[in-house]
């Protein structure tokens, strides 16, 4: 930050925030979907997904992405007026931790809810109740009949430590450091976050619609696979939340 | 039971699908999706991941034509997530344009990471980094220095996360 002119002056004319870098990053965004985030966000997609039984996946996953997008373009924002990817890394290295865990956890409840075994009922979908009973409590989430819920997930797991995500956010220091003035800076860096986020989402958006085949959700025993898989996932999250 | 019907060079089928097999397509469908990508990071080829270089104990070095193309990264033991001072050094013929460094991960892709380097006398380069920390686990890094019309040479390394 001291590294800009002083006495600091908005000149919307002549700063420029079309940057070939907003390019560079929409492509890295969209080749890494493909490989690192089905990966990484992968189980997460698919736990949305097969927790919204009997709904569309389009509007819950599209609520997941703006969230996660969101993140990003805050953190991208925070990275551009600070010119330091260390300096803001480090501060956000202990939530970045705690999303890795409590995702691991959010994936094991909706795993434990979908499989019916014990009576969680569902969190975030429709009234699915495979086992019967469901307590008082979660029977109140499970009737939260909206796909709302999905957009501060999305948020939280924004957050969730990722290589790419930090390359992102290199770039996005690094243009801040080279801008004219603060606001100049904040938006390039959220400019390169935003176009990162969105070139992920097709890679999402294709997890997503693979897992939301209903020939899939309407078999009980391959449901509760599934359900399994999940819960095995989350204690892999958690676990490596913990070791991160 | 199961029919058949041919159409030309067509055969469609129709009647119930059997249960496993429909298990077994979804179990490898969410066992590409759940676990595929968390493992694929480990499974990398093992000419991609010969380490060359040992950038903790000091300067690596590489021959590249008829030039020797020298790094040294510090503060050593090399970290993830700090920044880093990448200098390189070329002995030979000098090159017409500055050399800058490619950092990235020989098991995935990880975004383009550039150093640019500047220079500080006949022949060495310096420039700052940082190599980001992978939660895989991984912690191959390689430096691919790209030296203008002369070539690249490749230092694969461990960090330290």
């Amino acid at each position: 930050m001291s590294s800009y002119p002083n006495p600091v002056r908005l000149n919307l004319s002549s700063m420029s925030f079309i940057d070939p870098l907003y390019a560079v990053f929409l492509t890295t965004g969209f080749a890494v979907g493909f490989g690192h985030c089905i990966g990484m966000c992968g189980p997460l997609v698919v736990s949305l997904s097969l927790n919204f039984k009997d709904k569309h996946f389009f509007i819950p996953h599209l609520l997941y992405n703006c969230g996660r997008i969101v993140t990003y373009s805050i953190l991208g924002g925070v990275m551009g007026i600070t010119g330091s990817f260390t300096l803001v890394a480090s501060r956000i290295a202990g939530l970045q931790k705690g999303a890795m865990i409590l995702a691991g956890i959010l994936i094991i409840i909706m795993g434990l809810a979908m499989s019916g075994w014990i009576p969680l009922g569902k969190l975030f979908g429709d009234s699915y109740h495979p086992g019967g009973f469901v307590s008082k409590g979660f029977r109140r989430l499970s009737q939260v009949n909206s796909p709302a819920g999905y957009f501060p997930i999305g948020l939280l797991l924004g957050l969730l430590p990722c290589g790419p995500v930090y390359t992102a956010l290199l770039a996005a220091a690094g243009v801040g450091m080279k801008a004219g003035d603060p606001f100049e800076a904040i938006i390039k860096g959220m400019g390169v976050m935003i176009c990162f986020g969105l070139g992920t989402v097709p890679a999402l958006f294709l997890v997503a619609k693979l897992a939301d085949m209903g020939w899939l959700k309407k078999r009980e025993v391959i449901y509760r696979i599934g359900a399994i898989l999940m819960i095995a996932v989350g204690f892999y999250f958690v676990i490596k939340g913990i070791r991160y | 039971m199961k029919q058949l019907i041919t159409t030309g060079s067509r055969q469609k089928k129709t009647g119930t699908t059997p249960a496993f097999k429909s298990a077994f397509s979804f179990l490898i469908l969410i066992g590409i999706l759940v676990f595929g990508g968390q493992i694929s990071p480990h499974l990398v080829l093992a000419g991609d991941t010969m380490i060359n270089c040992d950038a903790h104990k000091g300067v690596c070095s590489q021959s590249l034509g008829d030039t020797t193309v020298s790094l040294e990264i510090s503060p050593r033991p090399v970290k993830a997530m700090q920044d880093l001072v990448f200098k390189v050094s070329i002995e030979g013929a000098a090159p017409t344009n500055h050399p800058h460094i490619d950092l990235g991960m020989p098991a995935m892709k990880m975004g383009p990471n550039q150093v640019a380097l500047k220079p500080t006398g006949p022949g060495t380069y310096e420039g700052t980094g940082v190599i980001v920390r992978c939660p895989s686990g991984k912690r191959t890094w390689f430096a691919d220095v790209i030296i203008p019309e002369s070539g690249e040479v490749k230092f694969i390394f461990d960090v330290i996360y």
